[in-house]
C-alpha cells in the first residue's frame, strides 16, 4: 500500500500533499433490556487527501474507493488552486519520519467471535439488570475496532500503523412511578479483547446508584464551595478549558489572541494542566497526529499561568510555535484540526487527600461522574452523574440532577485545593468538534475544589 | 444492481430481504475568520443489507463496493455477514412492505434541483464572498461554510417494493464573532435546503444575525425569578427535544415516555399541533419512501393538543403489533433506526413582511427573557421533561423591548408543565435545520443569575 501511495504522491503537482488511507474492521453488539437489538460487523475503508499549491487554499478530497485514488489526488490540486489565500497558509517544518507502529492489540478482537462478544456484554448487561426490580430499561453497548493505517506526505514521511479500539458502556434506567433516573458506566481503551474482561463491578455499581437516585432529593440550586471527582474535574478541564487551548480557535483571530495570551494568570499556582499524546496506553495515544507530527505532552498551564496551546502544523507556523501533534481526524472522511489528546489537571505534589479538601466545607457540594458536558467558548455546563451534598466537612446526602454552570475563568480562577489522587479515566465516548465525532481522547485529573460555583437544580426556586 | 443483492438474499434468507444503495458526492467551500481557506469534495458510496433468516434478523453494511453499484462481487461477503449477524440476532416478526397500490405510485416530491446540483465551485465560492461581505463589521471575525450535496438512493425488497431517487442539499453556515476583553460572543445562523438559497433566504440569514447582534452589544443584568420568556424558534430545542423523543415509538416501547399512555389525552395546549412531513417541498429531509421502501406520509403526531399517535419504523412497528408510519432511516453501518424527516410545530400566524426578532411577543413582557441559544441541551434526563441550562445568547426584556444581552443566566423548568399553557407563539415561524416552528412565549420559567 505504501508504494502505490508513494507512486500516487510522485504524481502530484501541488507543493504540499499528503494521503492517509484507512481499513477498518469493527464489530458492535447492542443490548436494550433483556433484548438484543444488534449484532454486526463491518468493514470501512476509504482514503483522504490534501494538497496545497503555493498562494493557494487547502484542496481536500475523500472517498471510499480506492479505485478513485489517483483522480482523487489530481482534485485535491484543482481545489486548492481554485482557492487563492492570501497571506499564504505556511506549515511549520517536521522532519519526515518512517515508521511501522504496530500498537498492542492485547488479544486481537478481530480473532474472537461475535457469539462471544455478544455472551460477554450479555453478562455485563445482566449485572445491571439484577440489580433491582426498579431498573426498568438498559442500554448495553459493546464496540471494537482495529484500524489499518497509512500515512504519506510529499516531504518524505511514510507511516503504517495498527490502531485497536474497545469500548464498552452501560445505562442502567431506574424507574418508580413518574420518576426516572440513570447510571452510565463507559469504558474506551486502545487495547483489545483482554482488556474488556472482569468488568461487571462497574456496571453493577451504576445500575445501584440509579436506585438510590429514585429517592434522593434534587440538589438545591445556589453557589457552593464544589469539589469536583477525578472524572468530572477531567471533563471539566477538557471541555471549559482545553478547547480554547486548541491553537486554530486563536491563531487567525486577534482578539482571541490576545485573550489567550501566553503569561496569562488562568489560576492559581496550585493549577497545573497539560495533553499528552504521547501518554503510556491510553485512548487518545498515538505515536503521530494526522500530519506525521510525532505526539509529546505539552504543558498548557504552569503554577497557574498559561504556558501553551495545542498546535497543527498550520497553526504553528501562523503563530511562530512549534508543533504539538495535535492534529487529527477521526477518519478517512475528514481533514487533521486540532484537537486535544489526554488532558489532564495534574496531580498536586504536596499530597493532599480528599479529607483536606472538604475538611474545611461547612455546606458543599460533591460533583462525581458525567453525564455531559458542553462549552460555548467562556461558558460551560456539566451534569453530574450524581452528587452528595458536604456539610461541615463530612460527605453527607446523595443528591441528584447536579448541573455546574459558570464562566471559565472565573472558574478555574476559583481552583483553590487539588489533591494528588491522580487517575485517568478510561472512558467511552469521545470529543467532537466541526462535524468530527467521536474523537478517542482521555482526560485525568484528581479531586479538584471550586471555592465557589453555581450549581443548578431547583433554580430560581432557592 | 440493488435487485440482484436483494435476489440473492433472498435465496438464502428464508423471511426475506431488504437493502439500501447509497451514493453521494459533497462539496464544500470554507472560509475561515474572514478569509477563503479550503475547498473539497467527498465521494461516498455504500450498501446495507438486511436479512431474516430462521426468524432472526441480521444486518451488515460495507462501503466497498466499488465505484458503480453493489455488484455480484461485493455482494457476497455483505450477505455473509448479514447472515452471521442473523444467527445472533433475537426473533423478531419482521414482515418486508409489499409494492404500494395501485402499482408503482409513490408520493411525488422534488428532492432534486439541477440549480443546485450544477452550481460550480465558483457559484459556491461567489455565494461565501457575497455572505461575508455583507457580514463583515469592525471588531468581528466571520466564519462561513457552504456544503453542496448530490446524492443518489435505492430501495428494494424481498417482497417487491423498490423506489429510486436523486436529491440535492444546500447548506450555508454563518458565524460572526465578537471577542472583547474575556467577553465571547458568536452569533451564527444557518439555511438549508434541497435547492440554492433564495436572495431572500440569504438576506433573511444576514438579517437575523445582524438583529441579534446589535441587540447583544449592550450587556445587562440578568433578571430572576419566574418569569415570562419568549423562546426563538431554535432556542425552543430544550423545549421540543423531550416531546420528540416521548413521541418516537421506541421511547413508546421502552417504556421510558411519558406520553406512552396519552394517546386520545389533551396532554398540550390547544394551540400546539406537531407533524412530521416527509413530502415537504425543498427539504433535505423530503423523500418518496423512506430507507425501508415504505411510501412516505404526512404523520399527525399531536393535532390541537391530543396526542395522535406514534412514529414507527418496520422493527419497532413488528414489537409494538402495529404498523410502520414510514420513518425508516438507515445509513451504510448498522441497522434501520426510527427518525423524524421534518418536524413541523404549527401554531401562531405568518407574518407578512419582515420578521422581528421575538416574533410580536415582546410587547406586554414587563420583565423577561428572550432565549436564543442554550448550552448542553441534550445532556441529563431529556424525556423526563425537565431542563435546566445556562443561556449562551439570551437577552433581557424589559417593557415590551430587548435592552441588552443577558450573560451567566441560567433557565429551567419542565417541558410539558410549559407546554400546558403556552401564552402566545409568535408569527415568525422559519426552519431551523428540519424543524419548522415560530417563537414561543411561557409565562413563570425559572431564571436564575449569579
Amino acid at each position: 500500500m505504501i508504494d502505490r501511495l508513494t507512486a500516487a504522491l510522485a504524481r502530484s503537482r501541488a507543493d504540499y500533499t499528503e494521503i492517509r488511507v484507512e481499513r477498518t474492521w469493527s464489530t458492535a453488539v447492542t443490548f436494550r433490556g433483556r433484548r438484543l437489538e444488534s449484532a454486526t460487523a463491518s468493514e470501512d475503508q476509504g482514503g483522504f487527501v490534501r494538497a496545497l499549491y503555493a498562494g493557494g487554499g487547502w484542496g481536500v478530497a475523500s472517498f471510499t474507493s480506492l479505485d478513485r485514488l489517483e483522480a482523487m489526488v489530481a482534485r485535491a490540486g484543482e481545489l486548492s488552486r481554485a482557492v487563492p489565500v492570501d497571506p499564504p497558509i505556511r506549515l511549520a517544518d517536521v522532519p519526515p519520519h518512517q515508521a511501522d507502529a504496530l500498537l498492542d492489540l492485547d488479544g486481537d478482537v478481530r480473532g474472537v467471535p461475535i457469539a462471544e462478544k455478544k455472551r460477554l456484554l450479555e453478562a455485563y448487561n445482566g449485572v445491571m439488570l439484577g440489580v433491582s426490580d426498579r431498573i426498568v430499561d438498559t442500554l448495553a453497548v459493546y464496540r471494537d475496532e482495529v484500524s489499518e493505517y497509512w500515512y504519506v506526505n510529499s516531504q518524505g514521511t511514510r507511516l503504517h500503523e495498527l490502531r485497536p479500539e474497545v469500548t464498552l458502556s452501560g445505562t442502567a434506567v431506574a424507574r418508580r412511578d413518574g420518576t426516572i433516573e440513570k447510571g452510565l458506566e463507559s469504558i474506551g481503551l486502545r487495547r483489545g479483547w483482554k482488556s474488556v474482561q472482569d468488568k461487571a463491578a462497574g456496571f453493577r455499581e451504576v445500575a445501584e446508584r440509579a436506585v438510590q437516585l429514585l429517592d434522593a432529593p434534587m440538589v438545591q440550586g445556589g453557589t457552593y464551595p464544589v469539589i469536583l471527582d477525578p472524572e468530572l474535574a477531567g471533563v471539566f478541564i477538557h471541555e471549559a478549558f482545553g478547547h480554547l487551548s486548541e491553537a486554530d480557535f486563536v491563531y487567525e483571530n486577534p482578539q482571541a489572541r490576545e485573550m489567550m495570551t501566553l503569561g496569562r494568570r488562568f489560576g492559581k499556582p496550585v493549577l497545573n494542566v497539560g495533553d499528552n499524546g504521547a501518554a503510556s496506553g491510553l485512548r487518545g495515544t498515538l505515536p503521530f497526529d494526522d500530519e506525521g507530527t510525532p505526539t509529546q505532552d505539552t504543558a498548557l498551564i504552569r503554577d497557574g499561568i498559561l504556558v501553551g496551546r495545542l498546535h497543527s502544523r498550520e497553526t504553528a507556523a501562523a503563530m511562530g510555535e512549534r508543533p504539538t501533534g495535535n492534529a487529527r481526524a477521526i477518519s478517512f472522511r475528514h481533514p487533521p484540526i486540532v484537537r486535544m489528546t489526554n488532558t489532564y489537571i495534574a496531580g498536586a505534589t504536596g499530597g493532599a487527600s480528599f479529607e483536606d479538601l472538604i475538611g474545611d466545607v461547612k455546606l458543599g457540594v460533591y460533583a462525581c461522574g458525567a453525564f455531559g458536558g458542553q462549552t460555548m467558548l467562556e461558558n460551560f455546563s456539566f451534569t453530574a452523574a450524581y452528587g452528595r451534598m458536604i456539610r461541615d466537612g463530612r460527605v453527607a446526602e446523595l443528591v441528584k440532577d447536579v448541573v455546574l454552570a459558570g464562566n471559565l475563568f472565573q472558574t478555574l480562577d476559583r481552583i483553590d485545593h487539588i489533591a494528588a489522587d491522580f487517575r485517568w479515566n478510561q472512558m467511552g465516548g469521545g470529543c467532537g468538534k466541526a462535524g468530527q465525532y467521536p474523537l478517542a481522547v482521555t482526560e485525568g485529573a484528581p479531586h479538584v475544589r471550586i471555592e465557589e460555583a453555581l450549581v443548578g437544580g431547583e433554580v430560581g426556586k432557592a | 444492481m440493488i435487485a440482484q443483492l436483494v435476489d440473492l438474499a433472498r435465496r438464502r434468507a428464508d423471511g426475506g430481504a431488504d437493502a439500501l444503495w447509497r451514493r453521494f458526492e459533497r462539496t464544500t467551500v470554507a472560509f475561515e475568520w474572514g478569509r477563503l481557506k479550503s475547498a473539497g469534495t467527498t465521494e461516498e458510496a455504500g450498501a446495507n443489507l438486511r436479512v431474516r433468516h430462521r426468524g432472526r434478523v441480521g444486518v451488515a453494511g460495507t462501503t466497498a463496493v466499488g465505484g458503480g453499484d453493489a455488484g455480484e462481487q461485493y455482494a457476497a461477503p455483505l450477505l455473509e455477514r448479514a447472515l452471521a449477524s442473523a444467527e445472533l440476532g433475537e426473533a423478531l416478526d419482521l414482515e418486508f412492505p409489499g409494492p404500494p397500490s395501485p402499482p408503482a405510485t409513490l408520493p411525488t416530491v422534488t428532492t432534486f434541483f439541477d440549480r443546485a446540483a450544477n452550481a460550480s465551485l465558483d457559484d459556491l465560492i461567489g455565494l461565501g464572498r457575497s455572505l461575508l461581505a455583507r457580514l463583515e463589521r469592525e471588531g468581528c471575525r466571520v466564519t462561513v461554510a457552504i456544503e453542496r450535496e448530490v446524492t443518489a438512493t435505492r430501495v428494494a425488497n424481498s417482497a417487491g417494493a423498490a423506489g429510486e431517487y436523486r436529491g440535492t442539499g444546500f447548506g450555508v453556515s454563518a458565524d460572526v464573532w465578537r471577542i472583547a476583553g474575556d467577553d465571547v460572543l458568536v452569533v451564527s445562523d444557518a439555511f438549508e435546503g434541497a435547492d440554492l438559497p433564495s436572495d431572500e433566504a440569504l438576506a433573511a440569514l444576514v438579517a437575523s444575525i445582524n438583529a441579534r447582534l446589535d441587540h447583544a452589544l449592550r450587556i445587562v443584568a440578568a433578571p430572576e425569578g419566574a418569569l415570562p420568556v419568549v423562546f426563538t424558534p431554535v432556542g425552543l430545542s430544550a423545549l421540543m427535544l423531550p416531546v420528540t423523543q416521548a413521541l418516537s415509538g421506541k421511547a413508546v416501547l421502552q417504556g421510558i415516555s411519558p406520553l406512552g399512555a396519552k394517546v386520545g389525552e389533551q396532554v398540550f395546549d390547544p394551540r400546539f399541533s406537531l407533524t412530521d412531513d416527509p413530502l415537504c417541498g425543498g427539504r433535505i429531509a423530503s423523500r418518496p419512501l423512506d430507507d425501508e421502501c415504505v411510501p412516505s406520509r404526512t404523520l399527525s403526531l399531536v393535532e390541537g393538543g391530543v396526542v395522535q399517535r406514534f412514529m414507527y419504523d418496520l422493527e419497532t412497528a413488528a414489537r409494538a403489533k402495529t404498523r410502520s408510519t414510514g420513518h425508516g432511516q438507515r445509513g451504510i453501518f448498522g441497522k434501520p433506526v426510527p427518525a423524524y424527516t421534518n418536524i413541523v410545530l404549527s401554531g401562531g400566524a405568518q407574518q407578512v413582511g419582515p420578521v422581528q426578532l421575538g416574533g410580536g411577543l415582546l410587547g406586554d413582557i414587563r420583565d423577561g427573557l428572550l432565549v436564543d441559544e442554550l448550552i448542553g441541551v441534550g445532556q441529563g434526563n431529556v424525556t423526563g421533561g425537565a431542563f435546566s441550562h445556562p443561556v449562551a445568547l439570551a437577552y433581557r426584556i424589559e417593557a415590551g423591548e430587548i435592552t441588552g444581552r443577558v450573560k451567566d443566566a441560567a433557565v429551567a423548568g419542565n417541558a410539558y408543565e410549559l407546554w400546558k399553557q403556552v401564552r402566545s407563539f409568535g408569527n415568525d415561524a422559519r426552519w431551523t435545520g428540519s424543524r419548522w416552528a415560530p417563537s414561543v412565549l411561557f409565562d413563570g420559567v425559572s431564571v436564575a443569575h449569579r
